[in-house]
């Protein structure tokens, strides 16, 4: 009788191990709480689209074996340092395969040397600071265009549209991923030859930019640029409405691209030039699921009706497990490090724009994408020129004229 | 820094002063009457901000009418969770109401989560934005107006705590509970209109902010700091200590964050810690000896 409870208990746990070895299970820690609570829900929500998919077309072939993929994602709640706690669980207890990023630079900045540890790649779709990408990491890649290209495109659409706009004022979010935004806006500016006439940053979490807009408001500069996170562009906005800070454009790094922009500001947003990792208005023919940006968006919202607009972080994030899928295919194995050499060596065309990395992980080759929200309350792609939808309104009228 | 500059500085600093001390008044009361360091608080200020959501949304009630409403409906609030759950570990270390108020934090803002989303809302008006400039420097509505709701705030409140028979029984219960005790104050039912109290004034903080700042369910955590560092630059005591530790903190919070933004917080706390050195009562503050 004991022999027998003993064998059955046995064959059970083999049954459990095969049904294990049968699905590779990606582990992410997410800010489904916190300051980036609502990125995190985006993300989380591109993961998963994918994964359904990659699963509804029969999961993802090693060698003659198809696997189901699943995920396994905890609440990080927005602090980096309780993200790499779970990210160690997920690796040791939770004994997931591979991991997917999390929501933003910092996050994955204390992600990526526990994933360095365990020797464990991490393809990464919401961390575009490339100070993570400076410490020689080999298991951490980063899918989307860095920070410092970010507010390009918006600087080019008001230079084609008024080569005249001469000064920059920049205020910025004191975190690695913003700073890195200002930054190379203001390179990019002055290459362009404008001139940077305040360059600022305030402490994450800031409830109150009067001060700052202020002092940019002494300045009277042609454009004021800002980069932070959705509630940040939302606050600038707002205030500078309330002070009368009226300069000839403005554009965030982060925020216009989220509905909800629109949906605090309403006619406000009129005007507001966005940065963007991705729209459905770009062109590409990719070798993925969906194949282009537009097939993407509808099958998205088919799937996520309450999705009107497709935030960008969604692509990035289902594009990381569509890289993962290929990076496998081509490994022909789901072993950690031969999936990391695959990741290292991956050049595939996707509805998001090239996937390559290079020598430190870094997905260099991929251009950003510019928006505008124009009167009838609809953003518009306006940059890169060839695939615009529309063209760019400028300047935007004084704040107390409209 | 231009004469304007500095002028239009000196209007943001008292603009939001005013706000700042509304944010810290419930804070400032419970802490000196109850010696809770409430820190639901933030939560509360929360609560407030999505009742005037809800209202604008619901039925277009103008945010600033909605202040009463939401004024109603965290007294009750606040007066039902001092009864039935602090008022179980009154007399327990201070640990245990930290504990307590903290786990209350956590639970209400995953509420919101819950029920609200992590959605980040506004309340927008057609007054939104609008104002109007004295010379150079520009007074922004809404601004105003939640100047003017906070000092009527705070006036009647500092009115009550003085003038009325109630209002001297909270004070008397915090300087001494046993004396008050003896002469005849029910210290439980004091101490849950002190918590509703203090919980009133939070959710018209909240009603107001929600039209200055875009909100989601984590806005309470930075309230909660705030008001903790007024009062301590402040001091506890009265009405009058609230003021000065608001006005103090939004002139740094405001100057320093024209010319230095990223380091506004170093410098509050800074700050901070420079007094809780030199004069640990707080500015205005007596010492407790």
């Amino acid at each position: 009788m004991k022999r027998t409870l003993l064998a059955a208990a046995g064959l059970l746990l083999s049954a459990i191990t095969a049904l294990a070895a049968d699905t590779i299970v990606f582990g992410a820690a997410i800010s489904i709480t916190g300051k980036t609570a609502k990125e995190g829900e985006y993300t989380r929500d591109g993961y998963q689209f994918a994964i359904d998919r990659i699963n509804e077309m029969g999961g993802i072939k090693v060698g003659g074996k198809a696997y189901k993929v699943e995920l396994k994602y905890y609440d990080d709640e927005t602090k980096p340092e309780r993200t790499a706690q779970l990210i160690e669980k997920l690796i040791n207890e939770d004994k997931v395969n591979l991991i997917l990023g999390p929501y933003g630079s910092s996050p994955t900045g204390t992600a990526a040397p526990i994933c360095e540890r365990y020797k464990i790649p991490m393809v990464e779709a919401n961390g575009a600071a490339e100070a993570i990408f400076s410490k020689g990491y080999k298991y951490s890649f980063m899918i989307l265009s860095p920070a410092k290209n970010y507010l390009r495109g918006v600087l080019d659409t008001i230079l084609k549209k008024d080569p005249s706009a001469k000064t920059l004022a920049i205020l910025g979010e004191n975190e690695a991923f913003s700073k890195e935004v200002a930054q190379g806006a203001a390179e990019y500016a002055k290459e362009r030859g404008m001139t940077v006439v305040y360059d600022e940053l305030y402490p994450t979490n800031a409830q109150d930019v009067s001060a700052l807009l202020t002092a940019i408001k002494g300045k009277n500069p042609d454009v004021i640029l800002g980069s932070g996170h959705l509630q940040d562009s939302l606050l600038i906005v707002k205030q500078a409405k309330d002070l009368n800070v009226s300069p000839k454009a403005m554009g965030f790094s982060v925020g216009p691209s989220s509905p909800e922009f629109r949906a605090n500001l309403g006619k406000a947003s009129d005007y507001i030039y966005g940065a963007t990792q991705w729209t459905e208005a770009l062109k590409f023919e990719g070798d993925d699921p969906w194949k282009t940006p537009k097939a993407f968006g509808e099958a998205f919202r088919a799937k996520m009706p309450n999705y009107k607009i497709i935030p960008y972080q969604v692509a990035e994030s289902a594009v990381a497990v569509i890289a993962y899928q290929k990076a496998i295919e081509k490994a022909g194995s789901i072993e950690p490090t031969k999936v990391r050499d695959a990741l290292a060596a991956l050049d595939m065309m996707t509805f998001y724009g090239k996937i390559k990395f290079d020598s430190r992980g870094v997905n260099i080759y991929k251009a950003m994408a510019a928006e505008q929200y124009h009167a009838d309350g609809i953003k518009y792609t306006v940059w890169p020129f060839d695939v615009a939808e529309k063209g760019a309104m400028y300047p935007m009228p004084a704040w107390d004229k409209r | 820094m231009s004469g304007a500059e500095l002028a239009q500085i000196a209007v943001n600093a008292v603009l939001l002063s005013g706000i700042l001390a509304l944010v810290a008044l419930g804070f400032s009361l419970v802490w000196g009457i109850m010696n809770i360091v409430n820190l639901t608080h933030g939560a509360f200020i929360v609560m407030g901000a999505y009742l005037t959501y809800g209202m604008h949304e619901l039925w277009h009630v103008d945010p600033f009418l909605s202040v009463p409403v939401s004024m109603a409906v965290l007294f009750c609030f606040g007066f039902a969770i001092q009864r039935v759950l602090i008022n179980q570990v009154i007399r327990a270390p201070l640990l245990a109401t930290f504990l307590l108020t903290f786990g209350l934090e956590i639970l209400i803002v995953n509420l919101l989560n819950f029920f609200f989303k992590a959605d980040t809302r506004s309340v927008m008006t057609l007054y939104s934005g609008s104002g109007f400039t004295v010379g150079s420097v520009r007074v922004p509505y809404i601004r105003l107006g939640a100047l003017g709701v906070s000092i009527l705030l705070v006036l009647m409140l500092g009115a009550f705590l003085t003038k009325s028979r109630l209002g001297r029984a909270i004070r008397g219960t915090g300087m001494d509970i046993d004396a008050a005790r003896l002469t005849g104050v029910k210290a439980p039912a004091i101490y849950a209109l002190t918590f509703g109290i203090g919980a009133a004034l939070a959710g018209a903080a909240g009603s107001l902010l929600s039209m200055v700042v875009p909100f989601d369910p984590n806005l309470g955590g930075g309230y909660t700091e705030r008001a903790f560092v007024i009062c301590v630059i402040g001091g506890l005591g009265n009405v009058v200590n609230v003021l000065i530790g608001a006005a103090v903190y939004a002139v740094v919070e405001v100057f320093v964050g024209s010319r230095v933004p990223a380091l506004s917080g170093a410098v509050t706390f800074g700050m901070l810690v420079l007094l809780l050195i030199a004069r640990p009562q707080g500015i205005a503050g007596k010492s407790a000896s």
